[in-house]
């Protein structure tokens, strides 16, 4: 190893290091998103520049232990000194090999990762980033530091690169594409500084994207060389290429070795000479060619356009829409290459849907259960007029630092289903057609709520309000000429804020209950009624059999009595003792009797009728016999 | 020569793309388009299609969007004439009417900027303006009474007048209120409110009920108590009826007035003795009379 490489090694890695700092730093004065990408690749540039640069100063101390052995070999008779324990004389070389071995491997698993990591933070903090352009002020400066850089890194990088292709310097190769690369970034971020004046405001952004991407694939080639270094084959005395010394970076560092660089990679994998095969050799002289063609036919191919089921594409000629084919249907067209012709594609078939007086939940799952007292989305509270009659309880019970207005809450989900139907008026009279259609729609929901009827809308009302609603929806849009229809109006989901909801649903238990109570009281009426009825019409049958008896008694009595007339006749003073002895026995069946037949008369007997009788008289009758006179 | 043939065609075809990239510009048909040179606004396109323009650092092509741009203001508190705090937001459709005047306006044409000067003037249009209406402007049972078009109409005026005075270069296309709103210590006094509204109409509800029940009851007393009273009428009629008819067998009876009488005591007796009683008899009453004899007798055994 050359001393004079190590030294190009070393202004490699300063170069790198000075100009990824130059870099990054005028990429800040500019708010350039792509030098600050450009920065990272300089950044791992000088990794590697550090890396490269070691192994020489290794190569440097094999190269000079060499010929201190040789020498000493030549000094000595034999060598067989040497020969046996030839690795433990050789610490510079072993250390080389150590190096090679161990380090330069782990150096690229941490050269992998931050290339992975760099590439994917890269991509999604462009991905949401508020690019807001160049300052106009600092651009020219930017953009003339930015060719300042890129001519020296360019000159430094040719240089280096050239020097490297000389027999032992290939480990310049590593660093010098890096700086070779650093050049054409610096020049590309240059380019996108005067981008934004020429109608591409954004080159910068897309630029520091596509870096990113180019980032990406850097690591992924990390990658595939590790795995492939475990299977590579080792042929004694061949020269291996530095693990770090990456094939993207040097194809994007020197385009013209495309094939020359595929041909290396290959006889470098094979362990032969692909390169020398008929087809790359072919491939190598009609390259240009096949890139010509290759381009014809990328514009060539955008001559033909196919609009898919669903969709319409508006057709612009130099940004003109094309007369009598400005919307092209779904099917086959042709139109004048890009970038003379060019479409602009919207599904105009199918339904969207916005959303008014909530936000739809991004995980979307369909509920088994929708409550008015359980927030199933992210709900507003929209004014209606009260109409109830506010009483002086509910003034009390309102109060509080705020007097109540009058007017009530409620909370409304209404999606609206629209459809575009005139796709030039939708593109080309607003900015943005669905964000104006939501505050159409918006607004149309709040004019119908202030004056409507809560209790009307939520219940037999909702279908007509919701027509209404859409039409006035429909009438708004159409008077801005936005070329949408409107399909659906949803008022399925209209009820009380959350907070008051459980109220609501008491008044209609209040309700029920009210019902209940009206409907048992009339169960209970009906019951007494017709009890009533039923014991009115018992008096009256009783009365009616009363009357029958009567009349039938007297009527038998009459008869019976007229038949006795002739018995009493015969013996007056027998038919009535007979009539008395056949009585008696009967009226006096049922009743208690007592019979005094003692001669004492001037006993007085008195009778405790509230007790047993009997017992009294037999107690009173057993006194009166052992009673002495 | 062939391989120098290409690399001509190739060298020709990618200098006209430059040469196409320096010197034209596409204006698109939403679009209009001011040219610089050298900072200074030289010219406007306002047609859509492709157009000459000198190389980039001679002159500078900015594009702006002419299509109608909604913005909408904050969410903003503000008292309205009878003293109520209400929350308003307003939607507002403008468009770059000249571009010409629009671009030196606003940094580099620059619409984010425009929105924002815009956006002042339309808070401060919508306050004044919500300040002049009662709040039963904005709701209101009855909806001849609303003023919506006019309060909008009003703040779109007072727009207008301010654009038209700093000649923005903007137009304003409509306006309209899109929300309405309370602060939150007022939506907590309504939410108590409508809370006790909905409880005095429960209360109503349920009292209803007890009334209206009460009310069955009673009337269902009464029309029982008057089926009851006028069925005991008939039936006292109907006994009347058969006492009459009971009647008309009575002279019968005058045939033998003693034997009738005789009759009539002893059924009376009958019927007299049918309840529970107690009879005390003397040994004299018929027919126990027969009892004072041998069976006295032997009782005094």
């Amino acid at each position: 190893m050359d001393r004079n490489t190590k030294t190009k090694g070393l202004v490699n890695f300063l170069v790198l290091l000075a100009f990824g700092c130059a870099v990054f730093a005028v990429g800040q004065l500019a708010n350039s998103l792509a030098a600050v990408v450009a920065a990272a690749f300089l950044g791992l540039g000088t990794l590697v520049a550090f890396v490269s640069w070691f192994q020489m100063r290794l190569e440097e101390r094999e190269a000079a232990e060499r010929m201190e052995i040789e020498e000493l070999a030549r000094t000595k008779t034999s060598s067989t000194l040497f020969d046996d324990k030839e690795t433990a004389f050789f610490p510079a070389r072993s250390s080389r090999e150590q190096f090679e071995k161990y380090f330069v491997p782990g150096f690229m698993v941490v050269l992998m990762i931050l290339e992975f990591s760099g590439a994917i933070l890269f991509w999604r903090g462009l991905g949401k980033v508020d690019f807001t352009g160049i300052p106009a002020d600092r651009m020219m400066i930017a953009t003339g530091l930015f060719a300042g850089m890129a001519l020296i890194l360019f000159m430094v990088g040719r240089f280096m690169v050239t020097i490297s292709r000389v027999e032992n310097n290939r480990l310049l190769r590593a660093a010098s594409n890096f700086v070779l690369l650093g050049s054409y970034l610096s020049i590309l971020c240059a380019a996108a500084m005067v981008g934004d004046k020429v109608d591409f405001p954004k080159a910068d952004l897309y630029l520091a994207k596509a870096f990113s991407v180019v980032l990406g694939l850097v690591a992924v080639e990390t990658l595939i060389t590790l795995i492939f270094e475990l299977y590579r084959p080792r042929l004694k005395g061949k020269v291996a290429r530095p693990l770090y010394d990456s094939r993207v970076i040097g194809l994007l560092a020197q385009p013209e070795g495309l094939v020359a660089t595929a041909a290396q990679t290959l006889d470098y994998q094979f362990g032969f000479k692909v390169s020398e095969t008929w087809f790359f050799r072919m491939l190598k002289e009609r390259i240009l060619q096949v890139l010509i063609l290759q381009f014809a036919l990328l514009i060539l191919s955008t001559c033909v356009v196919f609009i898919e089921p669903g969709e319409q594409a508006l057709l612009e000629r130099f940004g003109k829409p094309v007369a009598k084919s400005e919307v092209l249907n779904p099917g086959a067209h042709l139109k004048l290459p890009w970038p003379v012709d060019k479409i602009y594609r919207y599904r105009t078939e199918q339904i969207q849907t916005l959303s008014v007086g909530f936000t739809p939940e991004k995980e979307e799952h369909e509920e088994r259960l929708v409550l008015w007292t359980v927030a199933h989305s992210k709900e507003e509270n929209f004014l209606v007029a009260n109409r109830e009659q506010t009483s002086a309880e509910s003034e009390i019970a309102a109060a509080g630092a705020k007097k109540s207005p009058p007017v009530s809450l409620i909370t409304v989900s209404i999606p609206v289903q629209f459809q575009i139907t005139n796709l030039v008026d939708w593109v080309y009279n607003h900015e943005n057609g669905e964000e104006l259609l939501q505050q159409i729609a918006t607004r149309e929901v709040v004019r119908f709520l202030v004056s409507a009827d809560i209790n009307e809308i939520m219940s037999h009302q909702r279908l007509e309000s919701a027509q209404s609603l859409e039409k006035r929806i429909q009438d708004a849009a159409n008077a801005q000429k936005l070329g949408a229809k409107i399909l659906f109006v949803g008022l399925q989901d209209l009820h009380p804020p959350v907070k008051v909801a459980p109220e609501y649903e008491k008044v209609v238990a209040a309700a029920q209950r009210r019902q209940a109570m009206i409907t048992s009281a009339e169960g209970e009426a009906i019951r007494t009624n017709n009890l009533a009825s039923a014991q009115a019409a018992s008096v009256i049958n009783q009365a009616e059999a009363a009357r029958i008896k009567l009349e039938l008694t007297a009527s038998a009595r009459a008869a019976a009595f007229t038949n006795q007339i002739p018995a009493y006749n015969a013996a007056p003073s027998v038919y009535v003792q007979r009539l008395y002895a056949q009585t008696f026995p009967r009226a006096v069946a049922n009743a208690r009797k007592y019979i005094l037949v003692s001669t004492n008369t001037d006993h007085v007997i008195t009778f405790d009728l509230q007790h047993n009788a009997t017992d009294d008289f037999i107690r009173q009758q057993a006194e009166a016999i052992n009673k002495p006179n | 020569m062939k391989k120098n043939l290409l690399t001509v065609v190739v060298s020709a075809l990618l200098a006209a793309i430059f040469v196409l990239i320096l010197f034209v510009f596409q204006v698109r048909q939403s679009e209009v388009a001011v040219v610089t040179r050298f900072g200074k606004p030289v010219r406007t396109q306002t047609e859509p299609g492709a157009f000459f323009r000198l190389p980039p650092g001679i002159e500078s092509v900015y594009k702006l969007d002419q299509r109608i741009q909604s913005l909408e203001d904050p969410f903003t508190e503000t008292l309205t004439a009878d003293n109520n705090n209400l929350l308003t937001t307003v939607y507002v459709g403008w468009r770059i009417s000249d571009a010409a005047a629009f671009f030196p306006k606003f940094k580099g044409g620059s619409v984010i900027e425009a929105e924002r000067n815009l956006k002042e003037v339309v808070t401060q249009a919508k306050a004044a303006v919500v300040g002049k209406h009662p709040l039963s402007d904005f709701v209101n049972a009855n909806p001849k009474d609303l003023k919506f078009d006019a309060i909008e109409n009003e703040i779109k005026a007072i727009i207008q007048e301010k654009i038209a005075a700093n000649n923005s270069g903007i137009r304003i296309e409509y306006l309209g209120i899109k929300k309405i709103g309370l602060p939150e210590s007022v939506t907590q006094a309504v939410f108590d409110r409508m809370t006790a509204d909905r409880k005095k109409l429960a209360d109503k509800l349920e009292s209803e009920g007890l009334a209206e029940a009460q009310k069955i009851k009673s009337s269902a007393d009464r029309e029982a108590a008057q089926k009851i009273s006028v069925a005991e009428g008939e039936a006292r009629r109907i006994k009347g009826e058969g006492d009459a008819v009971a009647a008309s067998f009575l002279p019968v009876f005058e045939q033998n007035p003693d034997l009738a009488r005789v009759l009539l005591e002893s059924e009376a007796l009958e019927t007299t003795l049918k309840e529970r009683s107690i009879l005390i008899f003397d040994s004299r009453t018929s027919p126990f009379n027969l009892l004072t004899g041998s069976f006295t007798n032997k009782l005094a055994k």
